[in-house]
């Protein structure tokens, strides 16, 4: 059989996309009432679930406890029947066990972590059905749901792959895509700030090309924000009824990137940000500092 | 905005296991239609070609036609062709790449009036496929519908035919729409487009070839070839007869269409065949190579073919079809594969302009192969490009039935195309010659022969071997200067009157122990090697030269052969003689022509098969016989240096003389069927060895000839020996360079030659008419000419230069007359010289290409001693050394 066509003459994907265009995405915030925080993300076919617990204090060993930061905990799992062919293992193999990893490194870059000194916030993500760019629904369910439970984040951060195929840039891959073999490369984006939390390629790519690779899923992650948001100022419309939602006094309401909500407890302290459970000074000290870490597996940057 | 759709596959995996798989499919309101007419080119965004506006209709092609019938889509009178992308992707998928390709480049060519209309896109004109529905069906339907949305685009001032071949769709819909007609393919043609010509008759070839795939394919699963039978059942299928095991011979001028199947074995004896079994086609060779041994099923006999007689050229592609070919043969097809022969093949990568046709990002590369005897072969490989001037190595790892070609993978490079070195290194790999030098452990085993430390006779062999130094006068017959004297002779009366004749040959074996590592070296290697301007030694040249060369006046071992002759009758002598083909040959001469009886005696001999080596324990004694030669038993073992089965020879002499002197038997000797397949083995290297001899020759008359221009030099004219008619040419001799070729009396364009009365050649329209030994040419003038056999004419000789394989020589009859030139006699004595002048002159010009390589690169170093530059790698040098690259590539060619 002849190889499949990435992209057509026409510019067409296989799936009928142009190369900069995301595949469709849906997600809802608080779908679990017993967790603190909850999003449901769909990605095209890629489907992903993530529920936040925290912050609250070290469970098991105390020594792992941080000093000035709150410990981010991660835990990725895939759903054995999220493939075609089914999976032996839900989770514990080293794919998702790298993948925890890289969704900690991410949000220790994201949440304002000093903000809780010795204690510890939970993020648990399963994937339920997996079309390429898990890492990415992974992310932007994780944002959401850690939205959700109220926990200060600098920004929102929004995930997004990119490939390359022919001399084009190709966002939001697709398994078909992935499965081709050719050059991918993850990114998550702090919007606002445009700083990276991750950028991982284990490819080969050509200097040349990266840069545009890079914009492209740079793109894509800034598209992927104005969906989030969307989402998330929808859902926060919905909550208007029943609970008070206070937005962080001092910052622009307009900009998203400073958008806490508490929604479930609707905690607020006098003219303080809401911040989910916790006793939360007046604003958020940290918030222009630059993240403490940028993403550990930033491959071909110089 | 796009819509989200899902489309369900349902895949088989390789393990055969049904797989489901879920794609996203998006749609979106607005494709760009590429019509002028379109009411919102905005929407549209329309980019690259729009069809052009003065059409009188569209045409949509379904994907079957599309499939079928590319080929006249492509005609430049036809306008206005909607592709849809249904149809496209029909194309791609079941027709492979290579269609898919040409349907793209007729896509992207701006003359043609085509666009894709990618309607699976478009919201409107998307139908998902239901369930129960075929694959076939759906894409008839989807088109239809987008045809019919196209038209409401285009709102409705253009009608739209849709041609198909599917009777049902025209039924079905050809009157549901006003404005968009639903026929079939041929009777669009009829109707639309009834004086082009060449698109009918076309369309009736398609016909007829596709019926005839239909009943071919109706066995193969859509599988290139048919799968190869179990190890088993061919064994049990050779015994009882049904098959037969052979070993196959691919024709070299017909390599896609022709092999031979040589019997053999016991299967021969059993089935009444005598010739060897036809193949014919690729499909029925099987996957089989040149050279492997193969299981061949005999087909029944109206389907036997007879193999073609005409003269042809390697690329052509069945252009001689015309020629009725002869007699019917025995033909079969192969059914399995019993040992495989695949080795190194010498391969060269197409270039840059073919690698574009193959697929931009094919990593998939089709080599062609230096022989073309081979089938292409497809190497993954991402260094194509780089490749592409070279001479490269390639293995074949496998051929499924699945693949027209084999696969294979990249192991070497050899050197660039056209350089001397790097065809000699083709030549050699091609023989499967290996000419590594002997390495440290071979040679330590040798004997050290060196000014300091002079080999020296040992003092216990001088007292086992009998001393000729003193009583015999012994002389070499072979040339001054040679180098490695093998043999020698010596002759005596003896006191009784009679004559002692002795032959003297070098003692290799004393050097050689039989399983050293030098014999094992030297039993690979087989022989030596000549090549016209170089030879490769099978033993180290210490001994070749030197302690086993029967120099004058140095002591050496040597066997040792008498004979007693009666001083009177010489009884012995006769066996020595060939007296019967000597006669034959003798009657048949011409005394009027030298070249004639030169000619008529290498073809006398040429026309026996090659002598062959066998193990008289796997003969019958009544098959020892050697039929060159008429005698009944044949042996030679008089270049030990040389040959390995001389050495073979000599081990068994020794053996039998130590056995009559009950002497201690060692132990070491081969066992008969070790001998048989030693015996294989060195006649196979043998073959190998004339092979090389003979590719190298033309390798050197092709260079000499190849910066010559044939229309002006004068040494590109000579004379020429018809010796042997063919139906469409002759072979011809060349005396003066001994060049064997074809010329054709009829081109490709089917112009055959005429020679008017100042006997100049031309090509015109004509016929031509071949008897036993001569062959006519009339043209449509009526004028003729006959070309007898052994006739003069003159011939033009030029190069055919070709980048996958070898060069050739190509022989152009310019005069129906003998070429006249003063000295013509002195030619004809010259012209073995002549031969080595050539090689030499070659090897002069490519050294002289080296030579000026060099003197640049002194002239660097002198200025380096001038100017004081810094040493190491500044840029100037970088640059320098790209200019001398330059100025040798130039100069190669040159030179050359």
């Amino acid at each position: 059989m002849a190889g499949l066509e990435l992209l057509s003459d026409q510019g067409y994907r296989v799936d009928g996309r142009r190369a900069g265009e995301l595949r469709k995405i849906q997600a809802r915030m608080g779908v679990f009432a017993q967790a603190d925080g909850s999003a449901y993300i769909e990605q095209g076919n890629t489907k992903a679930l993530a529920v936040v617990y925290g912050p609250h204090e070290i469970r098991g060993s105390r020594a792992r406890a941080l000093p000035d930061r709150a410990l981010v905990n991660c835990q990725y799992s895939s759903a054995t029947f999220s493939t075609g062919e089914r999976k032996r293992r839900p989770h514990g193999d080293r794919k998702s066990c790298e993948m925890g990893l890289q969704l900690r490194q991410t949000f220790e870059a994201a949440i304002l972590t000093q903000l809780h000194p010795r204690s510890q916030i939970d993020i648990y993500v399963q994937v339920l059905q997996a079309d390429g760019g898990t890492y990415a629904a992974c992310v932007n369910a994780a944002t959401l749901a850690v939205l959700d439970a109220g926990i200060p984040m600098r920004d929102f951060v929004c995930a997004c792959s990119a490939g390359f195929v022919d001399g084009t840039a190709l966002a939001d891959l697709s398994h078909v895509e992935e499965a081709a073999g050719g050059p991918q490369l993850a990114l998550a984006l702090l919007p606002a700030s445009g700083q990276i939390a991750l950028l991982e390629m284990d490819a080969r790519l050509h200097e040349d090309h990266l840069e545009r690779v890079l914009e492209a899923a740079a793109q894509a992650a800034r598209d992927v924000h104005t969906l989030l948001d969307r989402v998330v100022r929808q859902h926060r419309a919905e909550l208007r009824g029943g609970h008070r939602l206070v937005l962080g006094a001092g910052f622009p309401a307009a900009d998203p990137a400073h958008l806490h909500v508490g929604e479930r407890h609707g905690l607020h302290h006098g003219g303080g940000a809401v911040c989910g459970r916790r006793p939360c000074p007046g604003f958020c000290p940290g918030l222009r500092r630059p993240p403490q870490e940028v993403g550990g597996s930033a491959s071909g940057l110089a | 905005m796009l819509q989200k759709r899902e489309k369900v596959l349902l895949l088989r995996t390789f393990q055969g296991r049904t797989l489901r798989i879920v794609r996203e499919h998006y749609l979106r309101p607005c494709v760009p239609c590429h019509s002028p007419l379109c009411p919102q080119p905005a929407a549209c965004s329309h980019d690259g070609k729009l069809l052009s506006s003065d059409v009188t209709h569209y045409v949509i092609p379904d994907w079957k036609v599309v499939q079928d019938y590319l080929e006249i889509l492509e005609f430049p009178e036809l306008k206005g062709i909607i592709f849809m992308q249904t149809a496209c992707q029909a194309v791609q998928h079941q027709r492979g790449r290579r269609q898919y390709n040409k349907l793209r480049n007729l896509l992207k060519d701006a003359r043609h009036d085509c666009i894709l209309f990618a309607n699976e896109f478009q919201q409107c004109c998307y139908l998902p496929r239901e369930r129960g529905e075929s694959m076939e069906k759906w894409q008839t339907r989807s088109i239809y519908n987008a045809a019919v949305w196209y038209y409401h685009h285009c709102q409705d001032r253009m009608p739209i035919v849709m041609v198909t071949e599917d009777e049902e769709a025209i039924q079905q819909y050809g009157s549901e729409t006003e404005g968009v007609f639903v026929i079939t393919f041929k009777n669009y043609l009829d109707n639309f487009w009834p004086d082009l010509k060449a698109a009918h008759e076309l369309c009736d070839s398609i016909l007829q070839s596709r019926r005839e795939r239909e009943n071919e394919s109706q066995e193969s699963h859509g599988k290139e070839y048919p799968e190869h039978l179990p190890l088993e059942v061919l064994e049990a299928g050779i015994k009882s007869g049904r098959y037969i095991q052979g070993i196959l011979n691919v024709n070299k001028h017909r390599a896609q269409i022709e092999a031979f199947v040589r019997l053999q074995g016991a299967s021969s004896k059993d089935s009444d065949l005598v010739s060897d079994i036809l193949i014919h086609g690729m499909k029925a060779r099987n996957r089989s190579i040149h050279g492997d041994v193969v299981v061949v099923e005999l087909l029944p006999k109206n389907e036997w073919k007879g193999r073609t007689v005409a003269l042809c050229e390697n690329d052509c592609d069945d252009k001689a079809s015309g020629e009725s070919p002869s007699e019917p043969m025995p033909t079969g097809r192969v059914v399995g594969i019993l040992q495989k022969n695949w080795r190194d093949y010498v391969v060269t990568f197409p270039s840059k302009e073919e690698v574009q046709s193959q697929g931009k990002n094919a990593q998939k590369i089709l080599v062609t192969p230096w022989d073309y005897r081979i089938p292409k072969i497809r190497i993954s490989t991402q260094q194509a490009e780089t490749l592409q001037d070279f001479r490269v190595v390639v293995r074949i790892d496998s051929w499924e039935s699945t693949s027209v070609y084999p696969n294979g993978h990249f192991v070497r490079v050899l050197g660039r195309i056209g350089d001397l070195e790097g065809e000699i290194a083709t030549i050699l790999v091609e023989n499967s010659i290996s000419v590594i030098p002997f390495s440290e452990a071979q040679m330590c085993e040798m004997p050290v022969n060196t000014p300091e430390s002079p080999w020296k006779v040992s003092p216990e062999e001088e007292q086992k071997r009998k001393d000729l130094r003193k009583s015999h006068l012994v002389f070499s017959i072979d040339p001054k200067g040679c180098e490695d004297v093998d043999d020698t002779l010596s002759v005596r009366t003896l006191n009784n009157g009679n004559l002692e004749l002795g032959v003297h040959i070098a003692d290799v074996t004393h050097f050689v122990a039989p399983n050293s590592y030098i014999d094992i070296e030297a039993r690979t290697r087989a022989t030596t090697y000549y090549l016209a301007d170089r030879r490769y030694d099978m033993l180290p040249s210490v001994l070749s030269a030197d302690l086993c060369s029967l120099l004058g006046g140095v002591d050496r071992y040597a066997v040792s052969i008498m004979w007693e002759l009666d001083k009177a009758s010489y009884e012995i002598k006769k066996v020595w003689s060939n007296k019967t083909l000597a006669d034959s040959l003798d009657n048949a001469n011409d005394p009027h022509d030298p070249i004639v009886n030169r000619l008529l005696r290498s073809m006398a001999t040429q026309a026996m098969s090659n002598a062959l080596y066998f193990s008289t324990g796997s003969c019958a004694e009544e098959e020892f016989h050697h039929y060159g030669l008429a005698l009944d038993k044949y042996t030679h073992f008089t270049s030990p240096i040389r040959r390995y089965s001389d050495i073979v020879v000599h081990r068994l002499l020794m053996a039998a003389i130590s056995k009559d002197k009950k002497m201690e038997i060692k132990g070491n000797l081969f066992s008969n069927k070790d001998l048989e397949e030693l015996c294989r083995h060195i006649n196979n290297r043998n073959q190998a060895a004339q092979h090389s001899q003979k590719q190298s020759t033309e390798l050197f008359q092709c260079m000499y000839f190849k910066d010559k221009d044939p229309a002006t030099e004068e040494r590109c004219i000579s004379d020429g020996v018809i010796y042997s008619i063919r139906t469409n040419g002759v072979l011809l001799f060349i005396p003066r360079f001994g060049i064997k070729g074809a010329a054709y009396l009829k081109n490709k364009d089917g112009l055959v030659i005429s020679c008017g009365p100042d006997s100049c050649s031309e090509w015109k329209p004509g016929s031509l008419q071949r008897f036993q030994n001569k062959i006519t040419s009339t043209t449509t003038d009526g004028e003729s000419v006959t070309f007898h056999l052994f006739d003069h004419v003159t011939v033009r000789i030029s190069i055919q230069a070709s980048r996958c394989h070898s060069d050739t020589i190509r022989l152009e009859i310019i005069s129906n007359k003998p070429y006249k030139i003063p000295n013509t006699e002195l030619i004809h004595q010259s012209s073995p010289l002549l031969k080595s002048e050539l090689v030499k002159e070659v090897t002069k010009s490519v050294e002289e290409a080296q030579l000026a390589q060099e003197v640049k690169v002194n002239i660097i170093q002198e200025e380096y001693q001038e100017y004081r530059q810094t040493k190491g790698r500044s840029l100037y040098t970088l640059l320098e050394e790209i200019r001398d690259l330059a100025l040798l590539d130039v100069s190669n060619n040159y030179g050359i």
